[in-house]
């Protein structure tokens, strides 16, 4: 069943998200034009189409980026918490399934408009001088760097890389189940539930915030800054082991946030819920 | 063995008492009508039933089950306001319905769209609001579920389309499985109910056959409704 909600989930953000990527793709190639010639050309006409095709450019990047964040949030409000709700939540599938099928796709299309991003930005970039330049100098710098670099480095690097990346995925989904543990709280009131949903999302922020802010207050000369000192005694850690293991630390961090979080969903969708 | 069963069922939102110590038993072969005013708790029942609500005390049983996940599968559901995608087309309803409900008759429902010239194609945001009613009733009738619940099917629409209504329901049921029919409209739907329970403030007035009511009164249902609930 979490396929076939995938499947439909997808059926629904792609009539949205597919035409937005189509048209960043588009405005890029204008924008390459421009960049290319229009810019520097002694037509005045030609000069303010190519800014515009550049402006066009600049929102179709914008605009795509938040499509993504407002249409995680929209789907999840429009599709389980409003009329649609009726029969979305009467669906022989469990809330769990609801919860994970939309997490999933709108965890797709953040990592798909990063792709796009990029694609565009390639597009923009092709045969442009000022950047083939810009390229020929990294991949000079990176020359350099490699006959200082060995395999230790190489890999390290590699991983760090990845983690960082794995940190921004988990941060997304994080964010995303922030918002679903708002909304849901905040619909199960009887009145006023977009505010309430508002309310709720600031308070878990804080919420949060506070948590992490005393825990790195807690760090710094308490019990648990000499229990973790007692603890790793002996423990000889390398700069880059040490970068590593505090990228772990922040991924499980988050993972944590995103449990409490996942768990408040879906305790008031099953126990709360309160369609008007 | 009843379809559906609720035992001292009673839920309250803050102070408001919305049922009240239910106890209701419905079999498997009738049309039952649940009737009562605006208020009374009609769409309260059918929400717990459905699993949208909790119970605040007692408990409710779909074909044994308490309401979730495995009693979705056996129960047919038309809520009082129009719930399907508006954004989906025709296509895309048969499709998104045939996906989840093992018991969902594709062919019937193309038959029945057809018979109302529906395309395929239109999207369901293109139709008329009673269009689109009948289509939401068309995916709820085509299933061959065991305990159909359907929630104000003839509110605020006009006779005719009562009429196609309540045909489309006789017409398409499973006869092995109850049907309830929430309404307070009573006179349209009287000649298709087997069972009446009345309800009022939350609490049940009253369980029995429309026969068992005309032979004891000797009245209708919309007679003994007007007498029971009169103001």
């Amino acid at each position: 069943m979490l396929r076939k909600l995938i499947k439909h989930e997808f059926r629904a953000t792609g009539r949205v998200m597919l035409p937005l990527f189509l048209v960043l793709l588009v405005t890029s190639v204008g924008a390459n034009f421009s960049a290319r010639g229009m810019l520097d050309t002694r037509y005045k006409v030609l000069d303010v189409l190519g800014s515009l095709l550049v402006m066009a450019f600049a929102i179709a990047i914008f605009g795509v980026c938040v499509m993504s964040v407002v249409l995680m949030v929209q789907r999840f409000y429009k599709n389980l918490l409003q009329d649609e709700g009726y029969v979305m939540m009467t669906l022989p599938v469990s809330v769990h399934q609801h919860i994970w099928s939309k997490l999933i796709v709108s965890a797709v299309w953040f990592a798909l408009t990063i792709v796009v991003v990029c694609l565009a930005a390639c597009i923009v970039a092709f045969d442009v001088g000022f950047v083939q330049e810009l390229i020929q100098g990294f991949r000079e710098l990176f020359r350099e760097l490699s006959q200082y670099l060995n395999a230790y480095y190489a890999i390290n690097g590699t991983v760090i890389i990845l983690e960082f990346l794995a940190i921004c995925f988990v941060g997304c989904c994080v964010m995303c189940l922030q918002f679903y543990a708002a909304l849901a709280m905040g619909h199960s009131s009887p009145n006023h539930k977009m505010a309430w949903s508002v309310l709720w999302f600031f308070a878990l922020q804080f919420a949060t915030q506070l948590l992490a802010g005393s825990l790195l207050a807690l760090l710094d000369e308490s019990w648990l800054h000499h229990l973790l000192l007692a603890w790793t005694e002996g423990w000889h850690l390398s700069g880059t082991a040490a970068t590593q293991l505090m990228m772990l630390i922040v991924i499980l961090g988050e993972v944590l946030y995103g449990a409490v979080y996942y768990f408040l969903t879906t305790w008031f969708l099953k126990k709360r819920l309160n369609l008007e | 063995m009843a379809i559906l069963t609720c035992k001292g069922l009673s839920k309250r939102f803050g102070g408001t008492q919305a049922l009240d110590q239910v106890d209701i038993t419905i079999e498997p072969g009738r049309i039952v009508g649940l009737l009562g005013p605006n208020g009374s708790g009609k769409t309260t029942l059918i929400k717990l039933a459905n699993g949208l609500l909790t119970p605040s005390e007692g408990e409710i049983r779909i074909c044994g089950l308490v309401p979730g996940k495995e009693s979705h599968a056996c129960v047919s559901y038309l809520p009082e306001r129009t719930a399907i995608p508006t954004w989906m087309s025709v296509t895309q309803l048969l499709d998104f319905y045939q996906d989840f409900y093992a018991d969902f008759r594709r062919d019937a429902a193309e038959e029945m769209l057809a018979h109302l010239n529906i395309p395929p194609k239109q999207r369901i945001k293109q139709m008329s609001k009673g269009t689109r009613e009948k289509v939401q009733l068309i995916m709820v009738m085509s299933r061959s579920a065991k305990l159909y619940l359907l929630d104000e099917p003839i509110g605020g629409v006009d006779p005719a389309t009562r009429d196609y209504i309540l045909s489309t329901i006789i017409g398409n049921y499973n006869p092995d499985a109850a049907v309830v029919i929430s309404t307070h409209l009573i006179a349209d739907v009287e000649k298709v109910l087997d069972d009446v329970v009345f309800i009022n403030q939350g609490r049940i007035m009253l369980q029995a056959s429309v026969d068992q009511i005309r032979e004891e009164k000797g009245m209708s249902v919309d007679a003994l409704f007007r007498e029971v609930f009169k103001c």
